[in-house]
């Protein structure tokens, strides 16, 4: 599949509104049409570049972001479920349980006992700067090391 | 001082292991529990055996933003050498890969880039 640049800019544009916290959130036919492509060539690209569907996708950005706001403390499970665009309560808690493998209760719990200076980020919570490193077993080196010395 | 290890930040770890071995063809060489995450690297097939790429998740809202960013504007994150571009194009393009420039000469290489799936665009080169 090529994508010329208007077709390219146009995806991006429909991933910005994915997440987007409109409530109700608007269907996937509404948002093709705002990026005006027709439905099924929507699904079928979004998913080729980004890897899920706009549905998945979208859904998937209200979870990272409940997680965030979580892991702060600030707010309340009932204040995050609405704050990320979920009316149920019982919907919400579900739908995290399945994707982060325990409640929200026992995340925001979880988090907040591993954050010990207020405001403070901990590297597990937000990787992404090579810093998982540091927690490896010895054993993960070694060998790289041992062809270096023997090359 | 050495280059061994360089990284991608991707949005899904298993996400991106899937892409970068079963699409692109790298082979896994380290998967190591870390808390919620792993470890994740892959080695080129074709070598060098010890210069491993890291699939790192992308959890950071900063990395997020930049990643985001940087993928709007077009620009590779990342950037492959092959040997027959046209018939990378024509492999991965069956495969069901989204690629935003098909291969065209630019200078001393020719190249293409592709979306990997998981945030980022890829360049890939061939030396002309």
């Amino acid at each position: 599949m090529l994508l010329r640049h208007e077709g390219f800019r146009r995806l991006c544009r429909a991933r910005d509104l994915l997440r987007e916290l409109r409530e109700p959130p608007p269907s996937i036919e509404e948002l093709a049409r705002e990026v005006r492509i027709s439905p099924f060539h929507f699904i079928r690209q979004f998913e080729a570049v980004f890897g899920t569907t706009p549905h998945q996708y979208r859904i998937q950005s209200r979870i990272d972001l409940a997680k965030e706001l979580l892991g702060r403390g600030e707010h309340s499970v009932t204040a995050v479920c609405l704050e990320v665009g979920f009316s149920s309560l019982g919907t919400f808690s579900a739908l995290f349980t399945r994707r982060v493998g325990e409640t929200p209760s026992t995340y925001r719990r979880r988090v907040r006992a591993m954050v010990l200076v207020p405001g403070a980020r901990l590297i597990h919570l937000t990787p992404g700067c090579l810093s998982l490193m540091s927690a490896l077993p010895g054993s993960a080196f070694r060998q790289s090391l041992r062809n270096f010395r023997e090359a | 001082m050495r280059i061994k290890l360089t990284s991608i930040m991707v949005d899904h770890q298993e996400k991106g292991l899937k892409f970068y071995t079963e699409v692109l063809g790298f082979r896994k060489k380290h998967d190591i529990p870390v808390g919620e995450y792993r470890w994740l690297t892959v080695v080129s097939p074709e070598g060098p055996d010890d210069v491993e790429l890291a699939l790192e998740p992308n959890a950071n809202p900063a990395g997020k933003t930049f990643q985001d960013a940087m993928f709007a504007q077009g620009i590779p994150l990342a950037a492959f050498e092959v040997s027959d571009i046209e018939q990378e194009y024509a492999r991965l393009t069956a495969k069901g890969v989204a690629f935003t420039k098909p291969p065209a000469k630019a200078g001393p290489v020719s190249i293409a880039i592709l979306a990997d799936t998981c945030g980022n665009l890829i360049q890939l080169y061939q030396p002309v």
